[in-house]
């Protein structure tokens, strides 16, 4: 009913200057401007020192155009010259997404309808009293046939006293979308010599336009002019780790003039969608490759770096995440017997003790940078994936489990490998036990993987958006600080004066720490549980029982003769079933279980169709395989007092599932700037004029009270 | 670091052979015949036409001395910038007086903007007070498209050996505000004082602004 009210609004504002003008005219009108134009803060406040998005809109009159950045062979970019009061700043104009616009012989970058020019406002750490007012004068020529300059001016006003206006989170959303990302991949260009000869960008990526990663009509445009002959097509080759792409360069200027630039890169995804990324290039004149390709590392290395969250910070907040990994229960027996281990071999020689403590750090340090790596090199081919994306696969989730099931046996003695991983053995004085250290890292980093999603949001969201060195930079301190408790005990002698001292107590504890082992694996059953369903939990449990028979029959083998061949091939088969029965594809219709499950499954749509409704909405994003989740859900959510606000307050609660790969819950995760789950939104119910106000996030840990505290 | 350039030394051979390829599909990007534009550093194209005041002009004819070529459209606003501030009559002025010839030349097709007939032209010429040695009406666009010849305005300056010395826009300041003309660089004037004090010509090109050139 609203929605019809509105129509008939709006319906009826629009015609108002058709009703109102001269009769006779009325057919096939044409505009006195052919851009409208208007500003919009992201925020309608803005805040000392702090930094906000505010966009200039086009409405392009039907079939006119404006132009990029670049305009082609003709035509001139939009101008925005703010006028600012002392101290404020704005950034250079973020360019939506342009569409090539051919003109008889010529062609052109723009755009047509309604289009946001973005740019980033930064406020002084002193601010003036009272409201703050910007204005622009914009230009732009706007062309169909024919061009016409149109000059206009637009304002804003900020920190409006009352404020009684609403921020345009959805508006800022939907322009960020139109922007191309920002790509960090090392990229060089030159022209080949001769005339009429290709312009040759080459990206340094092993991912964009594989088999794998198709990618559909690829369109080049570079920033500077001159560089492409701009109605040639772009046309690209593979190789192993590079994408070249190539297109008639222009005759219209030397190449030399231009040892540095940037190209946006366009093409439609495996999905069909369009997809758009910013990188900056360096010239290659081929005897003089050497120093413009360095150079070029260096621009892909500073550039785009977030603001919002400093290098140090993020840093410092992975340092002191991986310390607090330390305690995790799936990890904290790995380091307990490490620091057990080294009682012993401090005592006799300190040097050594600290070669293990650096080979256990290298090996933590290294499986972090492998992930991170494998995480960011994915990301930069468009997968829709975050943190903890490594449980998304029931087959890595199945091999965790063995793997924790198999440490807990060692631990409760049912066998040692070599000297026993964790080194409490013998073989410890001896050098060979460093592999062992450094084994002991990467089997670290593997178990403490489940814990580090919830802990570490922040700094992981950040790293995950940042330029690949220093995503894997995070990544490091991460490591760096799982592994400090452990350094810092090798390194520093006094410390050990803190252990206990060794002794036949260490065994009893080694098996009270099998404990641990056999839980964590237990739940990543459950986890499993839900990805592949009961005959996935199945395998694994058989899984299980196969292995531990296959290792207990190798430790009793028959001495020698026909039957000792035979049964070790047993053993063998028995060890290796397991990894043959895991369960690998996930059973996508599988989610969280009955009686947790109150709400409606989340969907774009249904989140679309919800917030149409007059009715509050609640959000929750989460996963079978993230604790902080499944406690929120207990201690929060699925309680008496928030299911009672519910259903007084008519809320629409919807449930998303991301334990299984989801793309659209990746996008939505995204808009809340998040890499991992859990997420909780409340969209509170419309006002008065139909408006909602700004959907709010709420902390990653909820009380008993957060929800009903809502309302 | 050492490897790196060595990949690079790689890649430059590897592009080599990649071009023998690339003849294949430049030719069916191609959009006529005349894609041999151009360029600068390069002898200009020779074209004959005749003028509006109905004589006969051959570019070749004038070596000896620069020569201008503009190109133009009086509806379109760029153009109008220029002529409505006396910006681009004045170049004309400085230009001539310095023995240049220069030639306006209208590449608007037949019901396109700017398409105008002799006398028409004639009138404007005297409308603007234009200072130019001969105006040409190319509605076939051929030597529009032999220049490649993209905006209004388009300037292209020939020296005395009849190279292509310089191509691109009338100056540094590409808004369509009239006020802009005052304090931005006129490249064209620029390369004719560098070809006049016998030094290479400092800003060989630039990126053309205006209305597209109506074909």
């Amino acid at each position: 009913m609203r929605a019809i009210t509105l129509f008939i609004t709006a319906l009826m504002i629009c015609a108002a200057p058709i009703l109102f003008s001269a009769p006779a005219t009325a057919q096939q009108q044409e505009p006195d401007n052919y851009v409208q134009w208007r500003a919009l803060a992201e925020m309608p406040e803005i805040l000392a020192g702090e930094d906000i998005w505010i966009a200039v809109e086009q409405d392009i009159y039907p079939q006119w155009h404006t132009y990029w950045r670049n305009p082609g062979d003709s035509g001139s970019p939009t101008r925005i010259e703010w006028d600012l009061p002392a101290g404020f700043e704005v950034s250079e104009i973020h360019w939506p997404l342009p569409h090539k616009l051919p003109y008889g012989p010529l062609l052109n970058y723009g755009y047509e309808g309604r289009i946001a020019l973005l740019q980033k406002l930064s406020a002084p750490d002193i601010l003036p009293d009272g409201p703050v007012t910007l204005t622009a004068r914009t230009e732009a020529l706007v062309c169909k046939d024919i061009c016409i300059p149109e000059f206009s001016s637009v304002s804003l006003t900020l920190n409006k006293p009352g404020n009684a206006t609403m921020p345009n989170y959805a508006y800022f959303e939907r322009a960020q979308d139109k922007l191309p990302s920002a790509s960090a991949w090392p990229a060089y260009y030159t022209q080949e010599s001769g005339s009429g000869n290709d312009f040759v960008l080459e990206i340094e990526t092993p991912f964009l336009c594989t088999p794998e990663q198709p990618c559909d009509d690829l369109e080049l445009f570079p920033h500077e002019w001159g560089l492409v002959d701009n109605t040639a097509d772009a046309r690209i080759e593979r190789s192993m780790d590079k994408l070249i792409i190539k297109q008639t360069a222009s005759p219209d200027r030397d190449i030399t003039e231009v040892p540095q630039a940037r190209f946006l890169v366009a093409y439609n995804n495996a999905q069909g969608a369009r997809e758009a990324f910013e990188i900056s290039g360096a010239l290659v004149t081929p005897p003089a490759a050497a120093t413009s390709a360095a150079a070029a590392i260096d621009v892909a290395i500073t550039a785009d770096i977030s603001p919002d969250v400093t290098l140090a910070q993020a840093l410092l907040f992975a340092l002191l995440g991986g310390i607090i990994l330390n305690l995790m229960p799936c990890v904290f027996p790995v380091l307990s017997l490490k620091a057990l281990s080294l009682v012993k071999i401090a005592e006799k020689q300190p040097g050594l003790a600290r070669m293990h403590g650096l080979s256990y750090t290298a090996g933590i340090i290294l499986s972090f940078l492998a992930i991170a790596g494998v995480l960011i090199a994915l990301k930069s081919v468009g997968a829709e994936i975050g943190w903890g994306f490594q449980l998304q696969n029931p087959l890595v989730v199945g091999l965790l489990a063995y793997l924790l099931f198999v440490i807990g046996l060692n631990l409760s003695g049912l066998f040692d490998v070599g000297g026993n991983f964790a080194n409490t053995g013998q073989t410890l004085t001896q050098k060979s036990g460093l592999g062992g250290s450094f084994f002991t890292g990467i089997l670290a980093t593997l178990v403490a993987t489940p814990c580090t999603a919830p802990f570490m949001a922040a700094a992981l969201g950040y790293a995950l958006v940042q330029p690949a060195v220093i995503s894997l930079g995070i990544f490091a301190a991460l490591g760096l600080g799982l592994a400090l408790p452990y350094l810092a005990l090798s390194f520093i002698p006094a410390l050990d004066r803190l252990l206990p001292k060794p002794g036949a107590w260490m065994d009893t504890f080694k098996q009270l720490l099998a404990f641990p082992m056999f839980a964590s694996a237990a739940w990543l059953v459950w986890v499993l549980s839900q990805q592949a369903g009961t005959m996935g939990v199945l395998s694994v449990l058989m899984g299980m029982v196969a292995l531990a028979f296959g290792i207990w029959l190798w430790r009793h083998l028959p001495a020698a003769g026909f039957w000792r061949f035979l049964l070790k091939l047993l053993a063998i088969a028995a060890i290796i079933a397991p990894f043959i029965m895991l369960p690998r594809g996930g059973d996508q219709t599988s989610a969280i279980e009955e009686d947790l499950k109150f709400g409606e499954a989340f969907s774009p749509a249904i989140l679309q169709q919800a917030l149409a409704s007059d009715a509050p909405v609640f959000v929750e994003i989460t996963a079978a395989w993230c604790i902080t989740c499944k406690l929120n859900h207990a201690v929060g959510i699925n309680i008496a007092p928030t299911k009672n606000a519910f259903a007084n307050n008519n809320v629409r609660f919807l449930v998303g599932d991301w334990t299984n790969y989801d793309p659209a819950i990746t996008d939505y995760l995204h808009k809340f700037d998040r890499e991992g789950v859990p997420l909780y939104v409340f969209y509170a119910a419309p006002d008065a004029n139909g408006q909602r106000p700004a959907p709010q996030v709420l902390p990653q840990i909820l009380t008993p009270g957060t929800i009903s505290g809502l309302f | 670091m050492k490897s790196f350039f060595t990949l690079f030394g790689a890649v430059a051979l590897l592009l080599t052979p990649a071009a023998a390829n690339a003849e294949m599909y430049g030719e069916t990007h191609s959009k006529d015949d005349t894609h041999t534009s151009a360029q600068v550093g390069q002898a200009a194209p020779d074209f004959e036409a005749t003028t509006i005041a109905g004589e006969p002009f051959k570019l070749s004819d004038h070596k000896g001395g620069i020569v201008v070529l503009e190109w133009t459209n009086h509806e379109c606003p760029y153009v109008i910038k220029h002529y409505d501030t006396g910006n681009m009559q004045g170049a004309q002025k400085t230009a001539m007086e310095k023995g240049v010839k220069w030639v306006s030349i209208v590449s608007s097709a037949p019901g396109k903007q700017g398409h105008v007939d002799n006398a028409k032209a004639a009138e404007i010429v005297e409308e603007q007070n234009a200072h130019i040695t001969a105006k040409i009406i190319d509605e076939s666009g051929e030597i529009g498209h032999l220049y490649g010849a993209k905006t209004t305005p388009h300037m292209y300056v020939i020296d005395a050996e009849g190279t292509l010395a310089y191509a691109g826009a009338i100056d540094d300041n590409s808004s369509p505000r009239h006020d802009t003309v005052e304090g931005a660089t006129n490249y064209v004037l620029a390369a004719i004082d560098d070809l006049t004090a016998g030094q290479a010509v400092q800003v060989a090109s630039s990126a053309p602004y205006g209305c597209s050139v109506k074909y």
